[in-house]
């Protein structure tokens, strides 16, 4: 029942959000229309960080404390992750062939974005190739924190490879996010933001369902085994 | 601790025993690598003007996949006869082993890397002699990203489906730190780069050296036992 | 670190009462292990006390192997708690996985370093270097002082377990754990084995024995335990005439097809 409202709440939300960001609030002084895919290309990659983030939790605790839940809820993350991960993708290339004039470039972002698609499809896929539950969970588990640590190293290392992105408008450590940018895009942005944290959290509680409905089912076919 | 370092002693000396005894592993790797330099010259229009540029990204293909190669057998000589099993009944501390392996194929790529580099050196015409101990120094430092690493990655997927490939699936987007860094301080010492940006990729290589040295020490416990 | 033997008084007072169960140093509680879809072992209950000789009788498939296993901390139950000792059993990164030994015929040797490298690399991960002359004794006793330079991959399989028993000499576990060591060894080879698991047992350690060479198992142990499908079907210490292993022996053995187990 929790989850229905979640996910009823999230579908109000991305509805209300994405009229107000397409529709009501006005187009960008020097981008016009294309800069509209902000409503959508910010909340997602930042819960696409969340659910990596979430990853690195969910496998630390597992490997502490062994439980199955912590892994169920890492596996979920990460597939959710993935998602919104690839979502973001997608639309940074609709949003650079008209702003930039190609699908693609080695933009430092663009290239962090995709190494860390990267990066969590192979722990779904990692995952998928070995059988033992037991080791599976254990081999996500230090992929999961391994991937995580490396994240801000290879940020590093690809901003000083090369820097070609518009610098962030919305998290600058000199002003407050609410000073960089026009209130009247700020409002449907912030409601889409809000509505992706609920989206994401409904596919994750989906998914963590899932898996426990999985594993539950995996035990009664065990016990009807003699 | 003393007794810790006293079993790294111990199984390094096996592993190296071993090596010395088949030396399958180094003879594969150095042919393999030797063969790359030859793709090179067929695939690249290499010339005395961009050799100093083309260099280091050539070399480290050649040292990472040569690496690969070695990290995917270097379990294998434990396997054998179920010895991984009888070093895991034993009180062998689990990060003593980490270490010793890591020392193994360190010293293996080292070994690799002190043939090749003059190898191309005179191959491709690169005039770099008097540059040697400072191209060694970060080709070594690289070297070890890629094991500390590396060794924990072909112990997590010593029990996959399909392992030859999912090693190489899962390093080399962890290794962009490294190969990002080794590359472009080589370019910076061959004369193809500003000088005053060695210092932090140095610091990048160091950092993710010692970072995740200690997390495959402190992890591969988890991968082997079970 | 090694695990402080038992206190002499009680090795003295078991063999004045010898009274089972007196000292409780295996326990496995509703143990059971899954692969996949198949119950391995399922809500195993074993309580072994110091002193005993455990056989460990069953058809290919039952279990035994991984009961072994499970005991040497090797691989973990599904469910169900070990106990050595009243502590729990080892896992990982433990200096008290010193006190298990687990000795299989023909494994765990590396084939390119010869019999003394063999037996000083092993030996060296429980303790201190051993010097030239224990490691001359030891493979001395076992037969094989003419062999020490000779590659493993030279030995036949009965040599090998012979190494094995060296090194296992050498370290002196609690528990000793052995898996079907019959089949590769000669008679002297046999002789030698039992009179070292013996003395082990006499030490107050614990002898758990899976093989399938039933005659020769009933010959030495001090109780049986009968796996099939993964549960315990049979459990009773040693008693002469043993009218009711060879009633519940002859049972499984009419319930079976059992295929490679005589």
């Amino acid at each position: 029942m929790a989850r229905r409202i979640l996910g009823t709440l999230a579908l109000i939300l991305i509805v209300t959000g994405l009229y107000w960001g397409l529709v009501e609030a006005p187009p960008d002084a020097r981008q016009g229309e294309t800069q509209r895919i902000m409503y959508l290309h910010i909340p997602s990659i930042l819960v696409a960080y969340l659910s990596f983030f979430i990853v690195f939790v969910g496998s630390c605790l597992y490997l502490w404390k062994g439980e199955r839940r912590d892994d169920n809820l890492a596996h979920s993350a990460a597939e959710i992750g993935v998602l919104f991960t690839a979502l973001t993708i997608v639309e940074g290339s609709i949003w650079g062939k008209p702003t930039w004039g190609v699908w693609w470039t080695w933009d430092a972002r663009l290239t962090l974005t995709a190494i860390l698609l990267l990066i969590f499809t192979g722990y779904l896929l990692l995952r998928s190739l070995i059988e033992d539950q037991r080791r599976a969970a254990v081999s996500g588990a230090i992929l999961g924190i391994i991937g995580f640590l490396d994240i801000p190293l290879i940020h590093m290392s690809v901003y000083w490879w090369r820097t070609l992105h518009q610098p962030p408008s919305i998290l600058r450590p000199d002003k407050a996010p609410w000073d960089n940018i026009d209130p009247a895009m700020l409002w449907p942005l912030g409601i889409n933001f809000v509505a992706f944290l609920l989206l994401f959290f409904y596919l994750l509680s989906l998914r963590i369902h899932l898996g426990e409905v999985e594993e539950q089912a995996r035990r009664d076919r065990l016990h009807d085994t003699a | 601790m003393t007794g810790a370092l006293r079993q790294v002693y111990w199984l390094l000396w096996k592993d190296l025993l071993l090596e010395v005894r088949r030396r399958d592993n180094l003879l594969s790797m150095f042919f393999f690598g030797l063969s790359l330099l030859f793709l090179f010259s067929f695939a690249f229009e290499i010339t005395s003007d961009n050799v100093a540029g083309m260099a280091p990204g050539l070399l480290w293909l050649a040292f990472m996949f040569s690496g690969t190669l070695a990290l995917g057998q270097l379990f294998q000589g434990d396997r054998e006869n179920d010895c991984l099993d009888a070093l895991l009944l034993a009180p062998m501390d689990r990060g003593a082993y980490y270490l010793a392996k890591v020392l193994f194929n360190f010293s293996l790529m080292a070994l690799l890397e002190i043939f090749i580099l003059p190898l191309f050196g005179i191959l491709f015409r690169l005039d770099f002699w008097h540059l040697l101990p400072d191209v060694l120094l970060y080709t070594l430092l690289g070297t070890l990203g890629f094991c500390v690493v590396g060794v924990l990655f072909a112990a997590v997927t010593l029990r996959a489906r399909a392992r030859a490939l999912l090693l190489p699936v899962l390093l080399f987007p962890l290794m962009i730190p490294v190969i990002l860094g080794t590359v472009r301080t080589l370019q910076i010492i061959l004369g193809a780069g500003a000088a005053p940006d060695l210092v932090p990729w140095f610091r990048l290589l160091v950092g993710f050296d010692l970072i995740f040295i200690t997390a495959g020490f402190l992890l591969l416990e988890w991968v082997l036992d079970g | 670190m090694r695990f402080p033997p038992e206190p002499a008084i009680l090795i003295a007072a078991r063999r004045i009462f010898p009274i089972r169960n007196m000292v409780l140093s295996v326990r496995m509680d509703k143990v059971s292990k899954v692969y996949g879809l198949l119950w391995a072992l399922r809500e195993v209950r074993l309580e072994i006390a110091a002193g005993e000789w455990v056989a460990l009788l069953g058809p290919n498939g039952a279990g035994k192997t991984t009961l072994l296993r499970l005991l040497a901390a090797l691989s973990y139950p599904t469910s169900g708690a070990i106990e050595l000792f009243g502590r729990r059993l080892p896992y990982g990164n433990s200096p008290l996985r010193g006190m298990i030994g687990f000795l299989a015929a023909g494994g765990h040797l590396y084939d390119n370093l010869t019999v003394s490298e063999n037996l000083r690399f092993f030996v060296s991960l429980y303790r201190g270097d051993v010097t030239a002359e224990e490691r001359q004794d030891v493979l001395g006793e076992v037969g094989l002082h003419e062999k020490t330079g000779e590659y493993v991959s030279t030995l036949s399989l009965g040599m090998r377990c012979r190494l094995a028993i060296a090194k296992w000499r050498l370290v002196n576990p609690r528990v000793l754990l052995v898996d079907e060591p019959y089949g590769a060894l000669d008679p002297s080879g046999v002789e030698m084995l039992d009179r070292f698991l013996e003395s082990l047992c006499a030490g107050g350690g614990i002898v758990v024995l899976a093989s399938h060479d039933v005659p020769r198992v009933l010959q030495r142990c001090s109780r049986a335990v009968i796996l099939n499908r993964g549960r315990i079907v049979f459990d009773e210490p040693r008693r002469d005439p043993w009218d009711s292993f060879h009633a519940a022996f002859d049972a499984l053995l009419s319930s079976h097809d059992m295929d490679g187990t005589r």
